[in-house]
């Protein structure tokens, strides 16, 4: 029996492939380069994949990767039925409401976000109790409220290099983000003898 | 002008796979009758009232539309809820013994993501009035073996107690707050979470031990009775552990035991369940087609306090399933045809009736080409490719074989069709 990692592709997969090696499995075959898609380790019990951070859960939750590696941001925006075991604490930085400092939002108007992370941005000012319009984007998002096009934006936090060339600051912090070792429901029962020791060694390298 | 009139979450069922799907429903129908399960059925309707106070299901999920005198009704969202209703109004003994089975479509606004079915056809058992761990072992031999019967052997269920942690937090002070957001934790298996979370909770080291080692009771049921037994720190707990083992000594007996699993992390946050909860897994995708478990109070709000227990399998998934490891019933039934000229049309009755006899399947046409071109455009076609195909001139039956016209014993058609 394999057990099937699916990795978020960039920092996440770089940290948690060190991590394995670390653990003593090595892949002969890996290297930053590769256009391979899977790769297995010398001993054949462990296998990994490099997908896109957001498809990290449904490969796990269907069952197609037994494990995976993924930041808390995607797994708050995308839930999935899987089991959340270990906080890796790699990756670690910080959801944000970021924006200008001492600029306060017009009176009854409605706070304009923009964001890569709608499902989270809501959820967040709901709970507040403030209405909001979201205002979902992919990338370059510091640059919506440079233009006009939001009044603050929602986003990952890592040094605050990028908030601070703009004239930006954070204003409100939303919770701790760091990359999380997610199961698949099933196997985990099923494989029970090979996801164990890998979850302990895991553990035990933090 | 072509437009879409698809509705996101909603979709026909083509003929071959209806045919599986009701060849599957009166397969698992008769396996429920044989222990006793008679079938019933609620209306596709429901008041708005029986769901608003219902944690179960959250109001944005119904789906609401009001009446001509202004009631708020709502499409059927769960099964089990109008059932026992039904019991109590039909059976107001507490005491009787109730069997239900059921096979129905119930319906939920799910606002995201737009692939998710928001009609799902439902079929399982409903067992009221019976609190022992024989009901509740055979409701969940029943959800296995209606996998088996399938054919489906990579079966599994996850067998929990909600008491256990239940009677565990009764004897914490803790604010409802803390106790979701533990419940939350413990179901994630989210043990550094849930350390993270405790060290900001005043409770004594011993409790927070045991509510740390709640996440890992899971695994073989042998393994897992032993480490809970260390845990309990009650009388209730350890009633839990008892009924649990009991319930696995029956599927034991009953030769299932190696589908179960345990798995103790099970919390009633979003649901009805009271003891025994279950969910059944079918490979390995994390989505379970089978959920179940007991619900002692549910029928109280109905005037009755009645214990129960049951189970619905998500059919369709099932069939999804079923297809992709090819264990689906096919229709193979073969069709005649049978073609005429105009003036041979009762004689080609005549003969139909004599197949349907027979029970055979048989269509009628009238000729209007020649029947080599007849042959090559029904063979094109997939709804008749491997029909049989016949021709009636001057009341003389042919059968084709081949592209050739072979004249056609009518007194054949008895040993011809089995």
């Amino acid at each position: 029996m394999v057990i099937r990692f699916a990795l978020a592709k960039g920092r996440v997969a770089r940290k948690a492939i060190e991590l394995l090696v670390a653990l003593g499995y090595i892949f002969e075959d890996y290297s930053e380069k590769s256009r391979k898609l899977i790769f297995t380790d010398t001993t054949g019990t462990i296998e990994f994949f490099l997908v896109k951070s957001p498809d990290v859960p449904i490969y796990v939750e269907k069952g197609a990767a037994d494990i995976g590696i993924v930041g808390k941001d995607v797994l708050m925006e995308h839930p999935a039925q899987v089991y959340e075991m270990l906080n890796l604490n790699i990756g670690r930085c910080k959801m944000c409401v970021a924006g200008y400092k001492d600029r306060p939002i017009p009176y009854g108007k409605k706070l304009v976000v923009g964001t890569k992370y709608p499902v989270i941005a809501k959820k967040y000012f709901h709970t507040k109790g403030q209405s909001v319009d979201i205002i979902k984007l992919n990338g370059s998002v510091e640059l919506a409220p440079l233009i006009g096009l939001s009044d603050c934006i929602v986003d990952i936090v890592e040094s605050g290099n990028t908030l601070k060339e703009n004239g930006l600051t954070v204003l409100e912090e939303i919770c701790d983000i760091s990359s999380r070792l997610i199961v698949n429901q099933v196997s985990l029962k099923t494989k029970h003898e090979l996801i164990n020791p890998i979850i302990k060694e895991f553990e035990t390298q933090l | 002008m072509l437009f879409n009139y698809n509705i996101d979450g909603f979709e026909n069922i083509q003929h071959q796979d209806y045919f599986s799907l009701q060849k599957n429903i009166n397969q698992l129908m008769s396996l429920y009758r044989s222990y006793g399960y008679q079938q019933i059925s609620t209306p596709t309707f429901e008041t708005y009232d029986l769901y608003v106070h219902e944690d179960s299901i959250p109001s944005d999920d119904l789906f609401k539309l009001v009446n001509h005198q202004g009631k708020v009704l709502v499409l059927k969202p769960d099964a089990t809820l109008p059932i026992t209703r039904m019991a109590a109004m039909n059976h107001p003994n507490s005491d009787e013994i109730i069997k239900y089975s059921y096979q129905t479509n119930i319906y939920r606004n799910f606002s995201s993501p737009e692939m998710v079915k928001k009609e799902i056809t439902q079929i399982g058992i409903e067992y009221f009035g019976n609190n022992s761990p024989e009901c509740d072992g055979e409701v969940i031999a029943l959800a296995i073996l209606s996998l088996l019967e399938y054919g489906i052997k990579d079966v599994h269920i996850d067998l929990g107690h909600v008491g256990f942690i239940n009677y565990l937090f009764d004897e914490l002070a803790l604010s409802p707050k803390s106790k979701e957001t533990l419940f939350r934790y413990i179901e994630n298996k989210n043990i550094g979470d849930i350390a993270t979370y405790l060290e900001q909770l005043k409770l004594p080291t011993d409790k927070k031990d045991i509510i740390l080692k709640l996440p890992t009771l899971y695994g073989k049921p042998k393994t897992v009775l032993k480490e809970m037994k260390k845990l309990c720190i009650n009388e209730k707990m350890e009633w839990v552990v008892e009924q649990i083992s009991e319930i696995y000594h029956h599927l034991e007996v009953m030769g299932l035991s190696n589908y179960v699993i345990f798995d103790l992390g099970f919390t009633n946050q979003m649901n009805y369940y009271t003891d025994i909860n279950f969910k059944g897994y079918i490979n390995n995708c994390g989505e379970p087609v089978i959920s179940g478990g007991r619900y002692d109070n549910l029928s109280e709000k109905f005037g009755i306090p009645r214990p129960a227990c049951g189970f619905a399998i998500d059919l369709l998934k099932v069939i999804d399933y079923m297809e992709q490891e090819n264990l689906l019933p096919q229709d193979d039934q073969n069709k005649n045809v049978i073609f005429y000229d105009c003036t041979d049309k009762a004689a080609a009755y005549q003969f139909a009736e004599k197949f349907r006899a027979n029970g055979s399947i048989v269509e009628v046409f009238l000729s209007k080409q020649t029947w080599e071109d007849h042959v090559r455009s029904f063979r094109k076609s997939e709804l008749y490719k491997n029909a049989k195909l016949y021709f009636l001139f001057e009341g003389k039956l042919f059968a084709e074989k081949n592209n050739e016209f072979l004249p056609f014993d009518s007194i054949a058609i008895e040993s011809e069709v089995e």
